[in-house]
């Protein structure tokens, strides 16, 4: 039963993230992004992992998507008129493509999940808990969380510097 | 795991001292200096910098003792960063790096926002500084990440050029890419090992040999590991971004970005990955990592140099240049193992030192007429005497004339290859392939060279007035190219 779900949701998945690539209305992309990260949700669910599913549903799928919904409207992004694939890029995307499959079955034909997965140690401070997780973000993360808090403030200096338009730039001499 | 939150600070004091300095730079800037010409707004920015830099170069270091006011050597937090030789000096590198960087920005044309701009490349170095001693893979890639975003952010700042805009983008396009390459090749090892500490990754890696997902993660890392090192074949953003950026953001990604970039990758992938390295002191009969870093050295010196005879522009001639010295940089990779990293840490930092310099003279000739092909080098040693011996000191390094440190980073970086398994094996060949491309080097440097001070300055051409930071900037940078030349051992024994 749980593998027949993982296989359903996890096609699900490619599905809907093939079509945020190939779909030329812009909302129907973001809707389709949408439904590609709800089933990652369900994957992590299955695992286990309730909390991950509740961040990735609440950031991306609730914030971030609603974002990009937000803007494709209030900019009337339609799709260009220019059609999407030259022959160059479709031959060049084929060979990629098939490369790709060709180091794909190769790896699928030696690999070896069983055992590494087997090999793994439970770890022991790992907890879906959100106590655990808030704690051990303010201490045994709390350097990644202070840099992370920096790169934010460098993205949002970032945009202002390069998008605001500054009256009287001029050369310094 | 031992939390140990006052050892943190005090290890992180540099960039304690850094951060204030960039929260300043801005304070500063948006309440005193308002109304104030371009030209002040620089000055104080550069000024406030420069402190600040100067301040955490006093704070980095380590004491055995664990009590006085820098931090002890050894694992800090728990392992997420490590202080051994190799991160205080490489740390130390950074700083000056950085502050020659300063110095090469108050020379260059940068038309708007000067405090925005170097807070932000102070916030570039605070990812560099971690990025040298990150020994958790997410502490890495945080540290990676943010010094990147800085850099992308430096590469496109001068709205007024498409050039830069054009830069900024493939810049940040091919860097995204690249971290996503990483950070899925970093998941890969901790599903692998099940621990994100390099000490932990190393043992779980000791106990497992090579399988094919250790494969795929090992090229993941390479990947990444070759942008950011200019590497061929991903070396594709480079030429563009070098010549699109401003001057001195182009002088910060050739010379701090590299140092930081080397340094990290030795670390994460000697001490993290070094169990699957493999083996090329004979030939590839081993599977690992090292025999992928091989091929990308030899291709990076191949590409770069041959390439660079091609160009007439002399930003783009620096960037391909910068590839084949990546692949010199490759070449020492593969022998820390027998050497340590004492020769890619001096061959980053002179090598670092001069290119950041010679984006320093460009700036300066740049703000004042232009300096796009070579040939508008013509007749430097007329309109500025001080500015053609400069160049001449850090091409002549790049192209590693003695008795300049170029010269001897190439040398320990060849002996120390040799020392594998002499000229036998794969890095013997690379380093015979290296010497025969120092020559073919050494031609299109020349060409810029006797541009500079051979050739006679067109008649129109005036006298290139330098400003005086920027004057003293490059000369020290100058005088520290002849003096680690002479004195390489007050570099090779800080590692």
């Amino acid at each position: 039963m749980s593998n027949s779900l993982f296989y359903f949701f996890a096609a699900l998945t490619l599905l809907s993230a093939g079509a945020v690539v190939f779909l030329r209305n812009a909302v129907a992309a973001a809707l389709s992004f949408f439904v590609s990260l709800c089933c990652t949700g369900v994957l992590f669910v299955m695992l286990d992992a309730y909390l991950l599913a509740f961040m990735l549903i609440l950031v991306y799928a609730g914030a971030v998507v609603a974002l990009f919904l937000f803007i494709i409207m209030l900019l009337d992004m339609q799709g260009g008129t220019r059609k999407p694939f030259t022959k160059a890029s479709m031959v060049a995307s084929a060979i990629a493509g098939a490369l790709l499959l060709v180091g794909v079955g190769v790896f699928a034909k030696h690999s070896e999940f069983a055992a590494t997965a087997a090999t793994l140690p439970a770890d022991s401070s790992f907890s879906t808990d959100l106590k655990v997780y808030g704690a051990s973000l303010f201490t045994t993360y709390l350097l990644p969380v202070q840099v992370i808090g920096f790169l934010l403030l460098i993205a949002m200096l970032g945009v202002i510097v390069l998008s605001k338009r500054f009256d009287g730039a001029e050369d310094i001499q | 795991m031992n939390l140990d939150y006052a050892g943190l600070f005090r290890a992180l004091a540099p960039e304690t001292a850094i951060v204030v300095g960039a929260l300043a730079v801005l304070g500063v800037d948006l309440t005193l200096l308002r109304g104030r010409s371009l030209a002040t707004r620089m000055n104080v920015a550069a000024l406030i910098s420069a402190l600040s830099v100067l301040v955490a170069f006093m704070l980095n270091g380590t004491c055995p003792c664990g009590r006085c006011w820098v931090g002890a050597s050894g694992p800090v937090f728990g392992g997420a960063l490590m202080f051994d030789s190799l991160a205080n000096a490489t740390r130390g590198g950074i700083l000056g790096l950085v502050l020659l960087t300063i110095g090469v920005s108050t020379g260059a044309r940068i038309n708007r926002n000067p405090a925005e701009y170097l807070s932000i490349l102070l916030f570039a170095t605070v990812g560099f500084l971690l990025m040298a001693a990150a020994q958790q893979l997410l502490v890495a890639f945080l540290s990676l990440e943010l010094a990147s975003l800085s850099l992308y952010i430096l590469a496109g700042f001068d709205k007024t050029r498409p050039d830069s805009a054009e830069a900024g983008l493939k810049y940040f396009l091919f860097g995204g890419m690249s971290a996503a390459f990483l950070l899925f090749g970093f998941s890969l090892l901790y599903g692998l090992t099940g621990s994100i500490e390099l000490n932990h990754v190393a043992d779980g890696l000791r106990h497992q040999g090579i399988s094919p997902l250790l494969i795929v993660a090992l090229v993941m890392v390479i990947v990444a590991f070759g942008f950011k090192a200019a590497a061929a074949p991903f070396h594709l953003w480079a030429p563009d971004a070098y010549q699109g950026a401003p001057t001195p953001s182009a002088a910060l990604i050739a010379s701090a970005s590299k140092l930081a970039g080397i340094v990290f990758f030795a670390r994460l992938l000697w001490s993290g990955l070094g169990f699957s390295a493999g083996n090329v002191s004979y030939a590839f009969t081993s599977v690992g990592w090292l025999p992928i870093v091989a091929v990308l050295s030899g291709v990076s010196m191949f590409v770069g140099n041959l390439a660079a005879l091609a160009q007439t522009n002399v930003r783009r001639l620096l960037a391909y240049s910068a590839i084949s010295h990546a692949g010199i940089l490759l070449l020492g990779l593969i022998a820390v193992s027998r050497n340590g990293t004492s020769p890619i840490f001096y061959y980053a930092t002179t090598y670092g030192i001069a290119t950041a310099g010679a984006f320093g003279v460009i700036g300066v000739l740049e703000r004042q007429g232009g300096c796009d092909s070579i040939s508008d080098l013509a007749g430097l040693y007329r309109r500025s005497p001080l500015l053609a011996g400069c160049l001449m000191v850090f091409i002549l390094s790049l192209a590693g004339v003695p008795p300049l440190a170029g010269f001897f980073g190439k040398f320990y970086v060849f002996a120390a290859t040799l020392k594998l398994a002499g000229l036998a094996g794969v890095a013997g060949w690379l380093t015979i392939l290296a010497i025969l491309f120092s020559a073919v080097a050494l031609y299109y440097y020349m060409v810029v060279l006797k541009q500079a001070l051979v050739v006679a300055p067109a008649k129109d051409a005036t006298p290139v007035r330098v400003p005086i930071a920027a004057a003293v900037t490059l000369v020290l940078a100058a005088i520290a190219i002849v003096a680690f030349g002479i004195w390489p051992s007050v570099l090779l024994g800080a590692v």
